[in-house]
């Protein structure tokens, strides 16, 4: 019993991770630019959504608060971060350091503007009842499996279907080509942030409700999407999301055989092992050495 | 002020020779690595238990410091050797956080959380070097003969062997280089000074615990070298001198509010991490094109 | 340099209203300077702004009561919670600000700050750290809050009589952890009880609801946690969230409002060193009413050991200037071996060779948002 409660908890983790690291994957896939400042839009997004309902707004409001707070600042990246330093032929490194810079500017502007403790939005979504003998599973349980089971529905439809969804696609196989049909990589590539940037808001709306946040949550997130999108394959969308949902549950079941403290380097030992036996994740093309 | 200004020169000089070492990585060899607080962590608690349990002789505890750490750098040799780019990123990312968590779960070895106190002070064939400008000192001789080495060695063979993986890996590999043996070697050697820095870390702090050893501190050391200017020998002590100093000045502006001085710090932290990146993305000390 | 220098840290004269509005000032001739060391950034901040709050009302009364001839400046530095953080702090301290007297909490700090500072003979006062490591550690380093030792002995009779027999502990891995966890591996069996499964966590861990599901699993009477900070609140909320609804147990560091103030904390159980805020000494008095009077609310029993520590200062520093003697950390301490007993808030002091301090001690309950004594 336990271990089905500790699986059930596993995907309500990962239903969140997954979320969050598919933002992520589509980000890399379509600009080649890792985009570590992820945790940063969840983060935003997440303490939009407190503030509003701290004010007393109702929660679709929050939501869409959370949404915009999350694009504008994916976009404003975008636009003043990685484009001037890639305009440079600056390194991945540069890169790297640069959106970690800016994880640690929005940090500390949380930490100014909401305090340094932890902040949790109540709601009567979180109260787990007991549903089997043994197996308590809360209604955000199915809020977040079915959040994260629609949003997917759409978002591969519009990569699928719409013409910005396949150009997205193609853009991270060959920019050259898109140009030549006439497609725009810039406005591409923004709509791969803004779009990247609003996968976070239903994990960041749902942490704010169930564990909380706190304002160093971002660097937390940008690991976990991190290691999704590498156990996933990078730039694999369906990769990064299974990965995430696999790096929930083993988080959680990890619990049952050891050490509670392995809880959280558990989706890291699993990260290593696949860079060294599958490199290319689960859903990756061929790594070249 | 005086001690004080001691003490931040030798913190500035350990970081300084983890700096450098870090630079053999990504600057010379192109390994990106985020583990680099790893072998640090290694080199310190080995120094630290050596010093406790045996002897706090600063030359020995550095030997045994950088020769574990050079040991175990085979963990991150592994995948650099498999994968590249993004991919070693994650995986120095991985190798990182199971080390943190053990290095907290080791109770024995590195007395977890609490971490090892009491470490003695150091001496130096029996002499006491305590003093504060005296070890100040020694850790400036280590750092001159760390960078000497690099130098030397990067001017030679074996650094235009790596430079040459750096730029291409298979055309180097078409020009015979033996490429799993060389970035073994370069990881090895990077993580052995990383060890030496360690130990020195542990006798200047008299104290040694997890904290120092997070993905925090392998950031703060990838930034000061990327900040700096990777592949040059000035640019790691550059960003030494600015990531570490930046906050010392900091706190001594007069118009922040006390129970704000942190948050305020770490905004200025990054921020100015980000905009240097977006003027100077070659690093301070670097040429200003940007190299690859 | 020194005077020259602008300073961080306001000075007292100008009261807390300066903190706002903070100016540059020139190291006053002769001041007396006090440090503190406590986290001001971080998952831990609400600590520092909860003891420096009490720092500053003490150093108030202290200036407006006259008590010493020279002003007092304090100079903070930001200890991040962290060892390292408390080295370097400490340091800086004890070398730059010339610290006579450092204020500091928690225990990781501690431990690291210590042996910097009886380097430089700093006289070193705990009002936070409850780490049961903090008693002897060194003979600058004195406490003005009982470890927790203490509370965990006042909480086993407690048990006892509700019957509360299975225990389970969550405890972060670290010395204080670690020593609730010896405490109550040691304390409970004499207690009729039994610990019946302890799930160490890492400091920095947020998600709960998994380790809830094992604790849920060892059928516990009550759970007991061990942690401080931000994550106690998370702690609370997703045991509750996650089907445990026995008693929960924590220890003085439950008394900070993020944890008082949550619904879920609704019925836990704390001990903390005893706070009669009723008592009729005008010192209390005088201390609870200006404490009310600005910030609304009663004092925690934190505010109440760092006002007391700042207390302690003036009350030393006093004793000093009337021998004439100069108020170094080494004089300090002497003064403190001598007097041994001071008057303070919440009753008499008195200090024991551990470096610690015995006070009476008492359990909480939260209900509705605030708490109460229970026994």
């Amino acid at each position: 019993m336990l271990f089905l409660q500790l699986l059930f908890n596993g995907i309500q983790t990962g239903a969140i991770y997954a979320l969050t690291a598919a933002g992520f994957a589509l980000i890399f896939g379509a600009t080649r630019i890792f985009h570590v400042a992820h945790g940063a839009s969840f983060a935003l997004a997440g303490y939009a959504f407190l503030m509003c309902s701290q004010a007393g707004l109702p929660w679709p409001v929050g939501c869409l608060a959370a949404l915009a707070v999350a694009v504008a600042f994916g976009l404003g990246m975008d636009a003043f971060i990685y484009r001037p330093i890639q305009r440079h032929e600056g390194s991945f490194f540069t890169v790297f350091v640069a959106a970690f810079g800016m994880t640690i500017v929005v940090q500390s502007l949380i930490e100014i503007g909401f305090g340094r403790g932890f902040a949790v939005v109540p709601s009567a979504l979180t109260m787990a009842k007991e549903v089997m003998p043994g197996l308590y599973l809360a209604n955000i349980f199915w809020v977040a499996v079915g959040v994260a089971v629609v949003l997917f529905a759409i978002v591969g439809l519009f990569l699928e279907r719409t013409r910005a969804g396949i150009g997205l696609r193609a853009l991270s196989e060959n920019p050259e080509l898109l140009r030549a049909y006439g497609l725009s990589s810039r406005k591409l590539s923004a709509l791969a942030f803004g779009l990247g940037s609003a996968l976070t808001v239903p994990g960041a709306v749902l942490t704010a409700v169930t564990s909380g946040l706190q304002p160093a949550i971002s660097a937390q997130v940008m690991l976990i999407s991190l290691a999704s999108a590498v156990v996933g394959g990078i730039g694999s969308l369906r990769g990064a999301a299974l990965a995430g949902l696999l790096l929930g549950v083993v988080e959680n079941l990890v619990i049952s055989v050891l050490d509670t403290q392995w809880s959280s380097a558990a989706g890291f030992v699993v990260l290593f092992i696949f860079i060294l036996f599958k490199p290319s994740g689960l859903f990756g093309q061929a790594v070249t050495r | 002020m005086i001690a004080y200004l001691l003490n931040l020169a030798t913190l500035a000089t350990v970081f300084g020779i983890l700096a450098a070492s870090l630079n053999l990585l990504i600057g010379y060899a192109g390994i990106f690595s985020i583990a680099h607080a790893v072998f640090f962590g290694i080199g310190a608690y080995t120094g630290a238990q050596l010093a406790i349990l045996f002897i706090p002789d600063v030359l020995l505890a550095c030997l045994a410091g950088g020769v574990l750490a050079g040991a175990l750098s085979l963990c991150l040799a592994l995948p650099a050797l498999r994968v590249r780019g993004e991919y070693f990123v994650a995986a120095s990312l991985g190798l990182q956080m199971m080390a943190v968590t053990l290095f907290s779960e080791a109770h024995s070895l590195t007395g977890g959380h609490g971490g090892l106190v009491g470490i003695p002070m150091p001496t130096l064939f029996g002499i006491d070097i305590s003093e504060p400008a005296t070890f100040l000192v020694f850790c400036l001789l280590v750092l001159g003969g760390v960078l000497l080495a690099i130098r030397m060695l990067m001017r030679g063979s074996f650094g235009r062997a790596l430079m040459a993986i750096r730029d291409s890996e298979s055309a180097a590999e078409a020009f015979g280089k033996d490429v799993p043996r060389l970035k073994t070697l370069a990881v090895g050697l990077g993580c052995t000074l990383a060890g030496v820095a360690g130990a020195l870390f542990a006798f200047y702090m008299a104290f040694v615990n997890v904290e120092s050893f997070t993905l925090e501190q392998s950031i703060l050391v990838m930034a000061m070298v990327i900040i700096g200017g990777t592949a040059t020998l000035a640019g790691p002590l550059v960003g030494v001198l600015l990531l570490l100093l930046l906050p010392a000045a900091l706190s001594f502006l007069p118009f922040i509010p006390p129970t704000q001085i942190g948050a305020v710090q770490q905004l200025i932290y990054g921020g100015a991490m980000t905009l240097l990146m977006i003027f100077r993305p070659a690093g301070l000390a670097g040429q200003s094109t940007g190299r690859r | 340099m020194l005077d020259r220098r602008s300073l961080l840290a306001t000075t007292l004269a100008a009261g807390a209203a300066s903190l706002a509005a903070p100016r540059i000032l020139r190291a006053q001739e002769g001041a007396y300077v006090v440090g503190t060391l406590f986290p001001m950034a971080g998952p831990n901040a609400e600590y520092g702004t909860i003891f420096t709050n009490g720092i500053q009302l003490a150093a108030e009364h202290l200036r407006a009561e006259g008590m010493l001839k020279r002003p007092v400046e304090i100079r903070a530095q930001d200890s991040l919670a962290t060892p390292q953080g408390g080295a370097v702090g400490m340091t800086k301290l004890a070398n730059v600000d010339k610290a006579s007297y450092v204020m500091l909490g928690f225990t990781g700090v501690s431990k690291a700050a210590a042996p910097i500072g009886t380097r430089s003979k700093v006289m070193m006062i705990n009002g936070g750290g409850v780490g049961p490591d903090l008693a002897n550690l060194s003979p600058y380093f004195w406490n003005v809050i009982p470890l927790v030792n203490q509370e965990v002995q006042v909480l086993l009779p407690w048990l006892k009589q509700q019957n509360l027999s299975r225990i389970a502990l969550i405890y972060v891995d670290d010395p204080l952890g670690n020593g609730i966890l010896q405490q109550l591996k040691d304390g409970l069996p004499g207690a009729g009880g039994s610990l019946v499964g302890s799930f160490s966590i890492p400091p920095a861990t947020q998600q709960f609801a998994a380790i809830a599901a094992r604790v849920r699993d060892t059928r516990p009477d009550a759970v007991y946690f061990a942690s401080y900070g931000a994550q106690q609140a998370q702690i609370i909320k997703q045991l509750r969230d996650n089907g445990v609804s026995q008693q929960i147990l924590t220890y003085s560091a439950g008394s900070i409002p993020s944890v008082v103030g949550l619904p879920e904390s609704d019925g836990l159980v704390f001990t903390s060193q005893a706070s009669d805020w009723s008592a009729p000494d005008p010192l209390t008095q005088r201390f609870v009413t200006d404490w009310r009077a600005r910030y609304n609310s009663d004092p925690t029993s934190y505010n109440q050991n760092y006002y007391n520590a700042m207390r302690l200062f003036g009350l030393l520093a006093q004793g000093l200037e009337k021998a004439d003697k100069p108020v170094t950390g080494e004089n300090l301490r002497e003064e403190l071996l001598r007097v041994r007993r001071f008057p303070m808030v919440g009753g008499e002091g008195s200090f024991e060779d551990q470096g610690t301090m015995s006070m009476p001690m008492q359990i909480n309950r939260i209900q509705g948002g605030s708490f109460q004594k229970i026994a």
